[in-house]
């Protein structure tokens, strides 16, 4: 294999399970978003679009899903005879072998991945944020700094400092302390958890930490501090625009709903950077006579006789005549009977509302019905409630 | 794996669509909203379990290339995969087919170095979606030299006639009569120009044809030998939707006929998806105080005013205060504030401007050329 300046480590074995019943079945990546994506379209489109076209995607929890969605890596032109996106799940060496245990451990355990590759810098990303970014330019900043690490950050107002991993910094962006969710904020420059190493630091520094029993081997708790205190050369990259943690339901909503205002936030339209995706191969949606559609998103393979307002429609989605789909994200193949009404809600994939039921509240937390899920006709389903299509079939069957 | 290979063949002569094919073949017609003409005879094959696919090209073919590509979005990019056959030049080959018996002729050798036993053998302007499995079965099990498909419904969009084939059958399937062009046909089987038959004896055909200085394979090679009874031509009904796209009417009452859901539905089965190539766009947006009414709207429009009875390609944009009605708008074609249409067929990047009008007669619907502004 030929050598490569960066190579990309998509950390996606995590559950996510404050995303809960969306979870339940998948890895957060392969998490539906925005009519047609899913999360972890945006950094793999970022990837590709950045020219970075050796991916490692780690993955553990419920890989299934994830892997048949990644593929050959075709939908993101990763399919390439030198590179391409690579899933690397946890392996047995010899006698020994084990789950990832952190972010660090995990891509210390991929070690002989990366060095196939030769690499000068290794980019480390997560599959939980909705950003479009330019991963090159970063590189250009950590590479003219001559940084051992560069860590990607988004000032965020001060009121909500206290909830993220602060970097404070001198006035050339070298960090200078690091701070995990403080009560008393001395920086508004959060951790985007995206980072680039120099390898050869990279190595030396996981090498050390898997060395020590007592570390969680996890690049925030353990590898950045003891960088850190070993003056090594840490600098904060700021990247303006649009940046959406979707880790929660409540997240995951609002970022849906942030594509209805225009003009949008992040920009889905924009040809000098796709975001690229796995096609279902549906003909365009039909629009029935009398539909009223306001502020929405409708994706292709969809049938809509109801009012659709302020929603998105992934594809293949049924919404039958009398329906009402207010503020709500409808997620692929869910079918949305005669009369129902769905506001401020969740339905994923293939879920079934029956004719008359109604899903969700117009304040309070957002409900949710799970995949697969049906809600029969009539029913109610409340605010924040998580309707699960297995404990349906359990219920059903000790009935 | 099928022992068949397909082979189409594209770029007929004898079909016009006026400014719609002046700059492309029939078979990369933009249609249903983000398909082009030749995704259903491919996507076909690839239901069939057919691996190996010619396509053969002549004039204007590289809005047809730049379509298919590798045939990575039918599958068709592995070892076996798709062919594109274009025209070349040798002493006894001007480039110009003068029918499909001489777009074979030239590209013989592709039929001679294929494999398999059957070849499924279409033009490019006829819309289904077929699993020819069923039709193979019929073929092998009739011992039939040569097998055309048909069908009876009324659903097969031909306005013009001069193109359109007709067969009497008996009640085996035997084909009896075969009449081409006729205004008042005894037949009631109309042609899909579908045919199956063994590849080494097409090969022979062709040859023998093309040996007799003959161009016509309807009539020269099928007509002629189901006359002189030299060949055993079997016919198969198919009874789904079949539309031939050869002419502006044809492919404007194709278009319409999608908007009826158990038509829409025949076509586009979810067991058998029509691939095509995919452009990545986000989905479509509806703006509050649009209006939509009995429409096909594919991704990445996004619709401020009105649509009625329309179907909208990719990228389209309607403005506020815009009105389309009975239209075909092709992708990234605009139509700008208060401007008013009915009955058009807008072509790739046209724009409408503000406040623009065109009115068409029902029976007339009228064409915007690619990259017209009006």
């Amino acid at each position: 294999m030929r050598k490569k300046k960066c190579v990309a480590m998509l950390l996606a074995g995590g559950q996510g399970s404050r995303l809960g019943i969306l979870t339940k079945k998948v890895a957060k990546p392969a998490v539906p978003f925005g009519g047609k994506f899913r999360i972890i379209d945006f950094p793999l489109s970022n990837c590709t679009n950045s020219g970075i076209d050796v991916v490692g995607v780690l993955t553990q929890y419920r890989p299934l899903e994830l892997n048949a969605y990644i593929g050959s890596g075709s939908p993101w032109d990763l399919d390439l005879s030198n590179g391409g996106v690579f899933v690397l799940p946890p392996y047995q060496t010899g006698k020994t072998g084990e789950w990832y245990k952190g972010t660090a451990n995990a891509i210390y355990q991929n070690i002989a991945f990366i060095e196939q590759w030769d690499p000068d810098y290794v980019l480390v990303l997560s599959g939980d944020h909705i950003y479009k970014m330019d991963y090159n330019a970063m590189l250009r900043a950590h590479i003219e700094k001559g940084a051992d690490l560069t860590i990607a950050v988004r000032e965020v107002p001060w009121e909500d400092a206290s909830r993220f991993g602060l970097l404070h910094t001198d006035e050339n962006n070298r960090i200078d302390e690091f701070e995990e969710k403080p009560k008393h904020p001395k920086s508004n420059k959060a951790s985007m958890g995206v980072y680039i190493f120099t390898w050869d630091k990279m190595r030396k520094y996981m090498e050390q930490d898997e060395a020590d029993p007592k570390s969680e081997n996890d690049f925030g708790k353990n590898i950045i501090p003891t960088m850190l205190a070993e003056n090594q050369k840490l600098y904060t990259y700021t990247f303006e625009g649009y940046w959406k943690d979707v880790g929660t339901i409540e997240s995951l909503w609002e970022s849906n709903m942030d594509l209805l205002t225009l003009p949008m936030p992040i920009d889905l339209a924009d040809k000098r950077w796709r975001i690229y995706a796995r096609n279902p191969g549906m003909p365009p949606h039909y629009i029935d006579q009398g539909v009223k559609l306001v502020d929405s998103l409708i994706t292709e393979g969809c049938e809509v006789r109801g009012v659709i307002d302020h929603s998105v429609l992934f594809a293949g989605v049924r919404v039958e005549t009398g329906a009402e789909v207010t503020q709500a994200v409808i997620m692929p193949g869910a079918i949305i009977e005669r009369g129902a009404v769905v506001r401020r809600a969740i339905v994923a994939e293939n879920a079934h509302i029956c004719a008359g039921a109604i899903v969700g509240e117009e304040t309070g937390n957002i409900a949710v019905v799970g995949p697969g899920a049906v809600v029969g006709p009539g029913e109610h389903v409340a605010a924040g409630v998580q309707i699960d299509a297995d404990e349906q079939r359990a219920a059903a069957s000790a009935k | 794996m099928k022992d068949v290979m397909g082979l189409i063949v594209t770029g007929e002569n004898d079909i016009h669509l006026g400014e719609l094919t002046s700059q492309r073949a029939v078979a990369a017609m933009p249609i249903a909203g983000r398909y082009r003409v030749i995704d259903f005879q491919l996507s076909s094959m690839v239901h069939t379990g057919i691996k190996n696919v010619g396509i053969i090209t002549q004039k204007n073919y590289s809005s047809l290339m730049d379509h298919v590509g590798s045939g990575r979005e039918w599958d068709l990019h592995g070892k076996q995969g798709m062919v594109i056959l274009p025209p070349f030049l040798t002493r006894e080959n001007m480039g110009v087919y003068s029918g499909m018996l001489d777009a074979l002729r030239s590209n013989v050798n592709f039929l001679r170095r294929s494999k398999q036993e059957y070849v499924v053998l279409t033009n490019s302007h006829t819309i289904y979606n077929i699993d020819f499995s069923d039709a193979l079965r019929f073929h092998v099990n009739a011992g039939a030299d040569v097998t055309v498909l048909y069908c009876r419904n009324e659903h097969t969009g031909t306005t013009q006639g001069e193109n359109d084939t007709f067969y009497t059958v008996d009640e085996n399937g035997k084909v009896l009569t075969m009449e081409i062009g006729s205004s008042n046909p005894k037949g009631d089987c109309a042609s899909l120009k579908v045919y199956i038959t063994r590849r080494e004896l097409l090969h022979q055909l062709v040859d023998q044809g093309a040996a007799s200085g003959l161009h016509d394979f309807e009539r020269d090679i099928l007509q002629k030998n189901i006359n002189e009874g030299n060949l055993k031509v079997y016919g198969f009904e198919y009874t789904g939707i079949a539309w031939q796209i050869d002419s502006i009417q044809s492919y404007f009452n194709f278009n319409m006929a999608l908007l009826q859901n158990d038509f829409r539905n025949q076509l586009f089965p979810s067991e058998r998806p029509v691939y095509t190539k995919v452009r990545d766009d986000m989905p479509a947006r509806y703006v509050a105080g649009c209006e939509c009414t009995n429409s096909l709207v594919a991704n990445g429009c996004t619709i401020e005013g009105t649509v009625i009875n329309s179907i909208l390609f990719r990228g389209v944009r309607i403005a506020k205060g815009a009105v389309v009605k009975n239209s075909i708008i092709m992708q990234d074609a605009h139509i700008q504030e208060g401007a008013e249409i009915d009955h058009c067929i807008l072509d790739k990047q046209s724009v409408i401007r503000r406040n623009g009008r065109l009115i068409a007669p029902a029976a007339y619907p009228i064409v915007i050329a690619k990259n017209v502004v009006i």
